[in-house]
């Protein structure tokens, strides 16, 4: 996998500041992978974002983007933001037009890409985070929960190829953090480099392949998870905690001397080492387009009546949401969980997140599990 | 003995005239001395219930009843209501009123009337209670957004309200930190004051909390104790929630067949020991040390041979007396479950802690010996 | 506002030719001496106020227009007596250190300044109720304005609603606070909320530099759906109605006597 970023010992204070918001700070980011950038409040994270969107330029050391290094030159500048997303905390501070399409449309007009291209990129845009309908509603009718995803929709409709989302599941509802993560989940399916920065240590534990943590100005760690979790004392002097479903692990794996690899990272994985074996229930996918979906269901769901039933993708769950779903959230680990308690049910996704389904059987089969799986 | 303290009797209210109900006909009560847990989906009507239930907001149909009695809404009236109900709001930059941190935290004991020395008295200890002793004379601007936090929870402190209504307390916090407030939500507890909570944390708030109040549609959906309501899963997914993950896993590995459903596991360590097949291992100890603010910890732990040993911290005399003894402490945040969990390693941990919170201290020790998942032996000196 | 403009009818008109328009027609009321110019610019003001909102105008705006017209009448009412005291007074007489003299003359000239003021007061607004703010901006950038003030009139706008809001919810928590209880400290809880609303409007500053700065803003707000260019229609119109207009008020500066209208009521001998 190429590196599709990189900071080299970047040091940056503010200008009238001695103290080194980032200093020295070295970082590679690989292509396509998904990060959680974790630290405790104050560490530098936000100026990091800043840093690898252009806002900010370093005092000394290099910012390379694809090999190249960064060019603080106008055009410069609008190659790297057409590359590098960013979405902010809080919505207000980001979201500067009255009407919804124009704020999604701000940022790609501001590329200089013509109005065509535009329009097609905001709908899309809007698409993909159900706004469609409120595309031409001013800004000040729309609840928080409904800015923040106009503000997402900003970001996606710059095409970036790397999207960072500082604290994107803060202030939400905990079904409305679920779509954000499945967001995430997408955007990495489709080839982009994500990087998430949040408090919610175990949301984010599910998620990731790479785990950096910034600790005063530093980069004090970069790399798999556990790794760093399997030093307390090194992450609470960073300020953070482990997650809960690690200590647990961490506590029966001690108490019945198993080893604590293969490491669960949710609720499947943990119920399938803990929970003694048993056979598999069987798990049905079906993959949907939005028009069919509902067609679908009823077909598939003629045969096997009365089976638990789950809804992956915000395409999928949008088209059957007048139908009776059982695991509306966090299906594929709901689903798979089910199997692990050896009963079967229906799993209908958006056929993007194929790969994720497979993700999740690969992981439960290297803890010993082997999920019965029809893909249909 | 516990009465109702805050009652929603019927309440209707929307923004405008015609503008949708925010909340519909909503009933609930909240118990006197209770820790309660308001949960609910984003646009559930939870903000706007608090700015009802302290007559910020007048409803359109029903009343507010506080200790029984309805709201009259003259200005006397509310004055004294509010010198005992305190609201803190989400943001704390809505809160803030002065420039500098100990100014802000005064404003309400100023407006309260109190004499000087008073104010002054309960501004420090206010302070010190979130750890924000340092930044006394330091503006407010150069905080970052959770130190804010704490000042204003300071500054509702100081009030010595005797409700205390704490909109997403931890929201926009590090983990350790949301500890603490935590940690101060608990301490408020154990002095008497009836703490109310709002929050889309299910984890924290599932640990934290013995009553649940669930809002959906601007209605109460459920009231009572936790478990009830997370057993239903599609009540909670109509509610726009999600299961906090200690009961999910309880429940799953139940359902394996592999232990009981109760008793329910609300914090990690119960849970992990409930599961753990070798119930008989050896775990360590756990020393407590009921420490007022004057104790000598150093002393104690000489006295008492506990030196080498992890140790945590837990209540705001415990932490003072730290303070003054300059000890230095492993765990400053989430002392009890950190060093119930070195004991399920098998190693001995010291708690120093304010007597008024031992119960909760020890609740997860005390979970693990009295369902015979295990034996830590419990010494308090 | 913003809301309002953009559910009205006329929003999608050229922005530039309603300007135009509005102008135009406020002009020749004030070039004119017949009192009928104006009456007759505020019935096209209110018909089209009426029309742009469909008659459903928000609480707000009446209370804002009840109260221009107020400061109108007061306005007015003041020209009205003082007269010229060389012509023969309607109605004389002191009020404390003040003399009255209203005069036909001077009653006259007060209504035609209401009147001509009242015109004003609607045509704008019909303007403003139909035209949000970047389509103003678009509509300055084309009559060359300089983008710096386009800019900052669209900043200053938004803005203003995000610190009033938060202003307002600050004034909220001051209550929770007991900050109301007794004037001295409510005056300082309003000192308090306007200093933090000050500390919050400049955060936000900071941080939405940021923000910009990151969707590679460069100076000037682009528009997705930019509004119709001002036209030769608009042009035609509104100075063919203007010269219309300019004729009828010279044709009829006789025909409307105020002072005569009202006579009977008062008891003037005219």
């Amino acid at each position: 996998m190429s590196e599709i970023f990189r900071l080299e010992d970047v040091t940056f204070a503010h200008n009238n500041s001695t103290r080194n918001v980032l200093s020295n700070m070295s970082l590679s980011i690989e292509e396509g992978s998904r990060n959680a950038i974790l630290g405790a409040n104050g560490a530098g994270k936000t100026t990091f974002f800043y840093t690898l969107t252009g806002v900010y330029k370093p005092q000394s050391g290099t910012v390379y983007s694809r090999g190249e290094p960064v060019e603080y030159t106008k055009d410069g500048l609008r190659q790297l933001r057409s590359d590098v997303a960013v979405i902010l905390q809080n919505p207000d501070e980001q979201i500067f037009c009255s009407l919804v399409e124009e704020d999604v449309a701000f940022g790609p007009l501001n590329l200089g890409l013509d109005r065509e291209e535009v329009f097609e990129r905001v709908a899309k845009a809007l698409r993909d985070v159900r706004m469609t309908p409120f595309a031409r509603r001013p800004l000040q009718q729309l609840s928080g929960g409904q800015r923040k995803r106009v503000a997402i929709a900003g970001a996606l409709a710059m095409n970036p190829k790397i999207m960072i989302m500082d604290e994107p599941t803060a202030g939400l509802d905990p079904q409305a953090s679920m779509e954000v993560m499945e967001l995430a989940e997408k955007l990495h399916l489709q080839g982009v480099t994500v990087l998430i920065s949040t408090h919610d240590i175990d949301i984010v534990y599910k998620w990731a392949d790479t785990t950096n943590i910034i600790y005063d100005g530093k980069i004090e760690f970069s790399g798999s998870a556990e790794d760093f979790y399997n030093n307390a004392e090194n992450v609470y002097r960073c300020g953070l905690l482990t997650p809960s479903v690690f200590n647990m692990n961490r506590d029966i794996s001690a108490l019945d001397g198993l080893s604590p690899a293969p490491y669960p990272r949710n609720c499947c994985e943990f119920t399938a080492k803990f929970g003694g074996s048993k056979k598999s229930g069987k798990i049905v996918c079906v993959a949907v387009e939005e028009e069919s979906a509902v067609g679908r269901y009823e077909e598939v769901m003629k045969e096997l009546n009365g089976t638990l039933t789950g809804v992956y993708g915000s395409d999928s769950r949008f088209a059957l949401r007048e139908k009776h779903i059982d695991f509306q959230f966090d299906a594929i680990d709901a689903c798979f969980t089910e199997a692990v308690e050896g009963k079967d049910s229906v799993l209908f996704y958006d056929s993007i997140y194929t790969p994720t389904i497979k993700e999740q059987y690969e992981k439960l089969k290297s803890i010993g599990f082997d999920a019965d799986l029809e893909m249909i | 003995m516990a009465g109702t303290l805050l009652e929603a009797d019927h309440i209707n209210y929307s923004y405008s005239r015609k503008g949708p109900k925010v909340l519909d006909d909503m009933c609930m009560k909240i118990e006197e001395g209770k820790k309660t847990a308001i949960m609910g989906c984003n646009g559930a009507g939870k903000s706007t219930l608090f700015s009802v239930l302290n007559a910020l907001y007048k409803p359109d149909k029903g009343q507010v009843l506080f200790r029984g009695k309805p709201l009259t809404y003259r200005h006397k009236d509310i004055i004294k209501m509010r010198s005992e109900v305190s609201i803190l709001f989400q943001n704390p930059n809505d809160m803030m009123f002065k420039p500098y941190v100990e100014q802000d935290v005064a404003y309400g004991p100023e407006n309260m009337r109190l004499p000087k020395e008073e104010v002054q008295q309960r501004v420090q200890e206010a302070l010190f209670a979130v750890g924000m002793e340092d930044y006394a004379k330091s503006p407010i601007m150069k905080l970052s957004y959770g130190q804010r936090k704490r000042v204003t929870l300071a500054g509702v402190l100081a009030m010595r309200p005797s409700v205390i209504i704490m909109d997403e307390p931890t929201a926009g916090l590090d983990p350790q930190m949301a500890y603490e407030v935590m940690e101060i939500a608990e301490q408020m507890h154990s002095s008497g004051v009836t703490v109310i909570m709002s929050s889309h944390d299910t984890d924290l708030t599932y640990s934290w909390a013995d009553e649940l109040r669930v809002l959906h549609g601007g209605k109460c959906m459920y009231s009572g104790e936790p478990e009830p309501f997370y057993s239903d899963y599609e009540s909670v997914q109509k509610a726009g929630l999600l299961l906090p993950t200690v009961f999910m896993m309880n429940r799953t590995l139940a359902g394996l067949g592999r232990e009981e459903l109760t008793p329910y596991p609300r914090a990690q360590s119960q849970l992990s020991l409930k599961t753990a097949q070798h119930k008989d291992v050896n775990l360590g100890a756990l020393h407590v040390i009921k420490a007022e603010r004057e104790t000598d910890i150093k002393a104690i732990i000489e006295d008492y041979d506990l030196g080498g040993m992890a140790t945590g911290v837990y209540g705001m005399s415990a932490r003072f007396a730290v303070r003054n003894t300059a000890m230095p402490v492993d765990y400053l945040y989430n002392g009890p479950e950190n060093c119930t969990m070195k004991c399920l390693s098998g190693q001995d941990a010291v708690l120093i802690c304010d007597p008024m919170m031992l119960d909760k201290a020890i609740s997860s020790a005390m979970f693990i010996n009295e369902h015979g998942f295990g034996k830590i032996n419990i010494d308090v000196v | 506002m913003d809301e309002l403009a953009y559910s009205s009818r006329m929003v999608n008109w050229a922005p530039l030719g309603k300007l135009f328009f509005v102008l135009a027609l406020l002009i020749v009321g004030l070039v004119t001496n017949s009192i009928l110019v104006p009456m007759i610019t505020f019935a096209i003001g209110m018909i089209m106020m009426a029309y742009s909102t469909n008659l459903r105008v928000p609480l707000l705006l009446l209370l804002a227009i009840g109260e221009a017209i107020l400061i109108m009448v007061l306005g007015s009412g003041m020209i009205s007596i003082l007269g010229d005291h060389s012509l023969p007074p309607l109605w004389e007489g002191n009020i404390l250190w003040f003399t009255i003299y209203m005069t036909e003359q001077s009653f006259n000239q007060a209504w035609l300044i209401f009147f001509r003021a009242i015109a004003g007061v609607t045509l704008m607004l019909s303007f403003a109720c139909s035209t949000p703010i970047p389509y103003l901006s678009f509509a300055f950038k084309s009559i060359r304005c300089p983008n710096e003030i386009t800019e900052l009139i669209v900043l200053i706008y938004r803005y203003a609603f995000l610190l009033l809001e938060r202003f307002l919810v600050m004034i909220d928590a001051a209550q929770c606070r007991l900050g109301y209880n007794g004037p001295m400290t409510a005056m300082r809880s309003y000192g308090g909320a306007m200093a933090g609303t000050f500390i919050f409007s400049m955060e936000l500053a900071e941080k939405s530099e940021a923000a910009l700065a990151c969707r590679n803003y460069d100076g000037t707000f682009p528009i997705l759906r930019e509004p119709k260019k001002l036209s030769i229609k608009w042009i035609v119109v509104s100075i063919g109605l203007a010269v219309g207009l300019y004729f009828v008020g010279q044709y009829s500066s006789d025909w409307v006597n105020m002072a005569k209208l009202f006579a009977p009521l008062f008891g003037w001998d005219l």
